[in-house]
């Protein structure tokens, strides 16, 4: 198509400059033109030190101190360790409720745990809590037709001793016994069977005093 | 964890068996052994004819207390865990109390049942004299 058929296409140039000529003027009064701020001075502390001239001056630098991480690699281990040689020197109570020991007690056992305040504690051991020095054995028996259930950590300076009244027939396939409670399963009371046990226990040792109070001793320094 | 309407049992011979706890006193929280609560007695002890010299009594003379009364007692068991301060933990398999009176002597005159031992750090020793056994 020629360009004389577009007779109209002047018009396209003027409009154009018009229309730029009006936006410069609408903005000429509302646009502040103010310098880049790059070209201003900012005075700011590391703009300041960069001024100084640029010495090469030898920073002295320290070795970090050494680290107790690397001293004790385990601390709480450590710890554990520590508290419980204080606690039980003759690793007796240890070798009772390690793993490794074959005779050691294990859930199901009828234990007696010796106290120094208040009465000796027989029952069903139905758990081991395994925690370093905080191990704790559960213990279950009825006194009186009323189920009681007790907690002792075996490093208490309280708890005396712990003696073995009764093993397990069978080895429990569980680790916590606690289907004990239920009705079904509950061993009853065991008080029986630990004043026959202590009775046996005194008649070996001599029959020294009447051992009602379960005051004979498998192990630890002697009371009498 | 004695706490509003929880049912205890009653281990004392005044007639209650069943009671239900209506308020704890003194405290904002549960009740544990030793704590005294407000009770309500839910249901009576009917003594047989072995109950000791008092077998011909009617039950309306042998029981202190009757259904409805509103008494004070003092938690003796929990079957909550109570921690004692040497690490060791005592739970029994029910909640039990002995009734008192407002003076705080015991209403019953004969306990059946083993207490915790924690009644006697709360000045509770008449309660443990009466106690069978306590752990």
């Amino acid at each position: 198509m020629p360009p004389t058929s577009r007779p109209l296409a002047c018009w396209k140039s003027l409009l154009r400059s018009s229309r730029h000529q009006k936006a410069t003027a609408r903005s000429l009064t509302t646009y502040h033109h103010s310098k880049p701020a790059s070209q201003t001075p900012i005075t700011l502390p590391w703009n300041a030190l960069n001024a100084t001239p640029h010495v090469n001056r030898k920073i002295k630098t320290y070795p970090p101190p050494p680290s107790p991480a690397a001293k004790f690699k385990e601390p709480i281990k450590d710890l554990h360790e520590a508290q419980i040689a204080v606690l039980d020197p003759t690793g007796a109570r240890s070798s009772l409720f390690s793993k490794s020991n074959p005779e050691a007690a294990r859930v199901g056992d009828i234990l007696l745990v010796r106290l120094k305040t208040g009465d000796p504690f027989a029952g069903v051991c139905i758990n081991i809590r395994r925690r370093g020095v905080d191990t704790g054995i559960l213990l279950r028996n009825e006194l009186t037709r009323v189920g009681v259930e007790m907690w002792f950590k075996i490093y208490s300076p309280n708890v005396e001793g712990i003696e073995v009244v009764q093993r397990a027939a069978k080895r429990a396939r569980r680790a916590r016994l606690t289907y004990l409670r239920k009705p079904k399963h509950d061993m009853g009371s065991v008080q029986n069977i630990v004043l026959q046990y202590q009775r046996s226990r005194s008649a070996i040792q001599g029959g020294g005093q009447n051992d009602r109070r379960g005051n004979s001793r498998k192990k630890g320094k002697a009371r009498r | 964890m004695i706490q509003l309407k929880t049912m205890m049992n009653c281990i004392d011979n005044s007639g209650a068996a069943i009671v239900e706890c209506v308020k704890v006193l003194k405290m904002k929280r549960h009740a544990k052994i030793g704590d005294r609560v407000v009770v309500v007695v839910q249901k009576q002890r009917n003594f047989g004819p072995e109950s000791g010299p008092g077998g011909s009594v009617s039950i309306s003379n042998a029981n202190k207390v009757r259904r409805g009364d509103m008494r004070h007692a003092v938690v003796v068991r929990t079957a909550k865990k109570l921690q004692r301060p040497d690490g060791s933990v005592v739970k029994f398999d029910d909640n039990a109390c002995v009734l008192i009176n407002k003076a705080g002597e015991p209403i019953g005159t004969r306990l059946n049942g083993v207490v915790g031992a924690e009644l006697r750090k709360k000045n509770w020793s008449k309660i443990l004299s009466l106690a069978p056994m306590h752990v």
